[in-house]
């Protein structure tokens, strides 16, 4: 009972300070932000916005402190109650939010929910960048870092430029217990690949299929990309290049395994133009890449 | 009465009742004998309408058996199978009431509770009413069974209406020898109610004492049939049973039977 | 003679005391799940006072947001729990009493897999159908197409069970079987060709919620499961019947054929529309009925009746642990009964085979 008094009181007291004089700058702006999606919580914690949110999914790891709040479950089984019960001005919901009924419900209980609109390109994150900032009243913090993210990504593709060889690139979701999943087209994992400057090895699918040992030799990789989480539950590099899926390939002789976090690699947030230029820079060992200025988002906390 | 004309029954391109005649007639118990294999059961699951025939017809009252509905049967007849397996947890009583289930809903439904204890005294099981079935004997599970069809033909008072009929498969195979002479007995006395009754019994000695007729089979063929009488002779059993016997004479006159 | 009369009228006084036990029983159940009903309206992520649920249910003044969640959310979620839980526990009963087997199940006659097969359809090869068809985009069409394969399902196994003339029961079952490795076969088809996102949205479906039903998930389920329970509920002492056999119940006079037609076609159509709305929710439809077994007995005019309100209390129970347990995000519910339902299952097991 106590409980339920004190939070009606809290409510009470936030109607009382938006009306207040003191507040109407901000009578637009948002004070309880719920974040459903890794990158739209970056963008969000890249735009200076960190200490509105309220409540963020399972897919939102970065930056580390986000991990703290409450967690409202996977971006597809979203619960409305549940989304109520952090009493949110806005829910910034990914375009993979879902279940529909349950973002109904929500609406339907006075939550304004806005949905983002994603893509696996530079173009795209810029578009995501600008939405989240005019939503939450930031225009001049999203401007700011779509200047800096231009200049970091201008300067990536001016290096890459000069880059003559691509090399082939074979992404492995996941692996072991016989077949791998593998990466066609129409990934995160294919647009990062392309945007570092290398060339997917698998084209003749789209989205993720598992693969066989003798079509992974067939592919020809010249690099095997992987997550570190991946290679982590699989026991480390040494354990992956020793599987007979990669024996007969050029990365496997060469042994040339690349790993990067997961979130990172394929998150396309604000982070995107750091994370071509950290992959550029471990699948062309033979160029000078220059380095990239760390921004406010890239500082792991 | 409940008539088999000319019956044949085909399963597989194998004859399992050939032109077989039998009738079950109000008042009279009918023992059916014969060797394992020789169409006992068949011809039980012909006369009790579970079966059609492929050939001939089975006609109660003179009406085709399949011509009546299921409901209309119940209320007339009674059948106790050889096995019942139960898998649930039912009462001795819960069972013999559900020889009541055709009554359901009918003005006859008032008799249940007697018809139920009626039943139960009848066929021995009063003593163990609350038990769980599960928990039975083999030959008190065929007592309760027995019981249940009991149950089904119960009638309250003097018999009326149309007459009634039991048809029972084996009824005392697991029964000592006492309670096969209480199966019996109770069904003499449906039958001294003119309920006519069937009854397949391996035990000749058994038939002899307590049938009025006897339908012989062999190989799906009648071989012989008549009253008790005259069937009895160590020729036409041994015919039947592909066997000597023996006939002895007890000191009451009833006929012994040796194989 | 006297002395048979006077043991009549003994064994006649003592029988209502059984007769008694019913409505005693029923109504018990019934409270159970009239407290769990409220119990339900009155928990959840949001702490709303117990005074205004009861406000809001009686139409009377709250404020926006609680009459919100009370009327949009809780409301409808209680009242689905109530009808899927029914459903698979009523279907459940009366499937383990046509099979004349406790441990049978509804997944056993191919139902949930043909639904599984519906939905799944929907899930990867929705996004094509929602262009050709405009009203494809509807909330309402997962749920119909799972609706579908279970109805589906249902007819395939009959026609193939029936091919031989009468269905017997052991075929029943082996058609089941068949149905199942069919419609699992061509679901693993479409989950090889899905991408991760349905991968994972099929993964949550076959773990069950009552979330994404809303109102209009009550509104499509509520009909067709309240008169297939209905046709369960009356036959009642058929099933009864055929717990002595199939052929004992014939000439009990219970048109054996047609009451294996009812009950199958009645339990589909139950178990098919819950599924449709709430996904696979395992366990409730053999588990519930087995307790009210043990406290009831087999006799069906309580096992019916009973399984539906215990069936019903057991899943508004389930989904308060799931909506509470790891507030503000769910558990599926399907999880929750597996979790519960499983060791008891496996308990049933081994005191079968100790008592036989």
């Amino acid at each position: 009972m106590t409980r339920i008094k004190r939070v009606m009181t809290m409510g009470g007291m936030q109607g009382i300070a938006i009306l207040s004089s003191l507040a109407l700058a901000h009578a637009d702006t948002p004070q309880r932000v719920v974040s459903v999606g890794g990158s739209t919580t970056e963008i969000v914690a890249a735009l200076g916005a960190g200490t509105l949110l309220v409540g963020v999914d399972t897919t939102s790891l970065y930056p580390a402190s986000v991990t703290e709040l409450p967690n409202i479950g996977y971006v597809r089984q979203l619960s409305a109650e549940g989304l109520l019960s952090l009493r949110p001005d806005i829910v910034l919901a990914g375009s993979e939010a879902g279940p529909a009924t349950a973002l109904a419900q929500a609406r339907a209980a006075g939550i304004e929910i806005v949905t983002m609109s994603e893509g696996y390109t530079p173009e795209a994150v810029a578009r995501h960048i600008e939405t989240v900032g005019r939503v939450l009243g930031r225009k001049a913090e999203a401007a700011d870092l779509l200047d800096a993210f231009k200049v970091d990504f201008a300067t990536v593709e001016a290096d890459l430029a000069r880059v003559t060889t691509k090399p082939r690139v074979l992404f492995i979701l996941q692996t072991g217990r016989g077949a791998s999943l593998v990466s066609g087209t129409d990934t995160a994992a294919h647009a990062m690949i392309e945007l570092a400057g290398g060339v997917n090895a698998v084209t003749e699918y789209t989205g993720y299929k598992p693969f066989s040992p003798e079509a992974a030799a067939l592919a020809a990789p010249d690099v095997i990309l992987m997550t570190d989480q991946t290679v982590d539950t699989l026991g480390g590099k040494d354990s992956v290049l020793s599987e007979a899926t990669f024996a007969a390939t050029p990365a496997g002789r060469d042994g040339r395994l690349v790993t990067m976090d997961a979130l990172y690699l394929t998150g396309f947030g604000p982070r995107l133009a750091h994370a071509a230029h950290d992959l550029a820079v471990k699948l062309h060992p033979a160029h000078e890449f220059a380095p990239l200025p760390e921004r406010a988002w890239t500082k792991a906390e | 009465m409940i008539h088999a004309e000319n019956v044949s029954v085909l399963v597989d391109r194998k004859r399992l009742l050939d032109g077989v005649d039998a009738e079950i007639r109000p008042g009279r118990v009918t023992a059916l004998i014969g060797p394992n294999g020789a169409g006992k059961s068949t011809l039980i699951s012909l006369l009790s309408g579970e079966r059609r025939p492929d050939g001939g017809r089975v006609t109660l009252d003179g009406r085709p058996m399949a011509s009546w509905p299921a409901l209309a049967l119940a209320r007339r007849r009674a059948v106790l199978l050889q096995s019942a397996a139960l898998d649930f947890a039912f009462t001795v009583e819960e069972v013999v009431e559900l020889g009541r289930l055709p009554f359901a809903g009918t003005t006859r439904q008032i008799d249940d509770e007697r018809a139920i204890a009626a039943a139960c005294r009848l066929a021995g099981v009063d003593g163990f009413r609350a038990r769980a079935y599960q928990t039975l004997s083999g030959g008190e599970k065929q007592r309760v069974q027995f019981a249940r069809a009991l149950a089904q033909l119960w009638q309250h008072g003097e018999a009326e209406g149309a007459a009634r009929y039991l048809l029972l498969d084996e009824p005392t195979s697991a029964l000592d020898l006492r309670h096969q002479r209480i199966v019996l007995d109770a069904a003499r006395r449906l039958a001294g109610k003119g309920v006519g009754i069937l009854a397949a019994l391996h035990d000749l000695n058994l038939a002899a004492a307590c049938a009025d007729d006897v339908i012989m089979l062999r190989d799906g063929c009648v071989v012989a049939a008549g009253p008790v009488a005259e069937m009895m002779t160590g020729t036409l059993l041994g015919r039947c049973f592909d066997t000597p016997i023996e006939i002895l004479t007890r000191a009451d006159g009833m006929p012994a039977i040796l194989a | 003679m006297d002395q048979s009369r006077m043991t009549d009228i003994a064994e006649s006084a003592s029988r209502p005391s059984r007769a008694l036990k019913r409505p005693a029983i029923l109504g018990g159940l019934a409270l159970l799940l009239a407290l769990a009903a409220l119990l339900s309206l009155a928990t959840g992520a949001m702490p709303l006072a117990v005074g205004d649920v009861l406000r809001a249910l009686f139409g009377l003044e709250v404020d926006a947001q609680s009459a919100a969640v009370i009327t949009m959310i809780r409301l409808p979620r209680m009242l689905l729990a109530i009808i899927v839980g029914a459903a698979l526990a009523g279907a459940g009963a009366a499937l383990q009493g046509l099979f004349r087997n406790p441990l049978a199940d509804p997944s056993l006659i191919g139902v949930s897999s043909g639904a599984a097969l519906g939905a799944v359809t929907v899930i990867v090869l929705g996004g094509a159908v929602v262009a050709i068809l405009p009203f494809a985009a509807s909330p309402l069409l997962l749920p119909f197409a799972a609706f579908l394969g279970g109805l589906g399902a249902t007819f395939v196994m009959q026609r193939l069970a029936q091919s031989g003339g009468q269905a017997a029961t052991a075929t029943l079952l082996l058609a089941g079987i068949a149905i199942n490795a069919m419609a699992g076969a061509a679901t693993g088809v479409l989950v090889y060709v899905s991408n991760d996102t349905q991968l994972r949205d099929f993964t949550f479906w076959s773990m069950g919620s009552l979330a994404a039903g809303g109102w209009p998930g009550f509104t499509i389920a509520a009909l067709p499961i309240a008169a297939a329970l209905a046709a369960i509920v009356v036959s009642a002492r058929a099933l009864d019947a055929m717990l002595l056999g199939e052929r004992e119940a014939l000439h009990l006079g219970v048109p054996v054929q047609r009451l294996k037609n009812v009950v199958m076609v009645a339990s589909a159509l139950a178990v098919g529309s819950a599924v449709a709305v709430s996904g696979i929710i395992g366990f409730v439809g053999i588990v519930v009925p087995h307790l009210v077994r043990m406290i009831a007995g087999p006799d069906h005019r309580i096992v019916l009746p009973g399984s539906i309100l215990a069936g019903a209390a057991l899943l508004l129970v389930a989904d308060m642990v799931a909506r509470v347990v790891v507030a503000p995000a769910e558990l599926p519910i399907g999880l929750v009964t597996s979790a519960l339902g499983s060791p008891f299952f496996l308990w049933l097991l081994v005191r079968r085979r100790r008592f036989g």
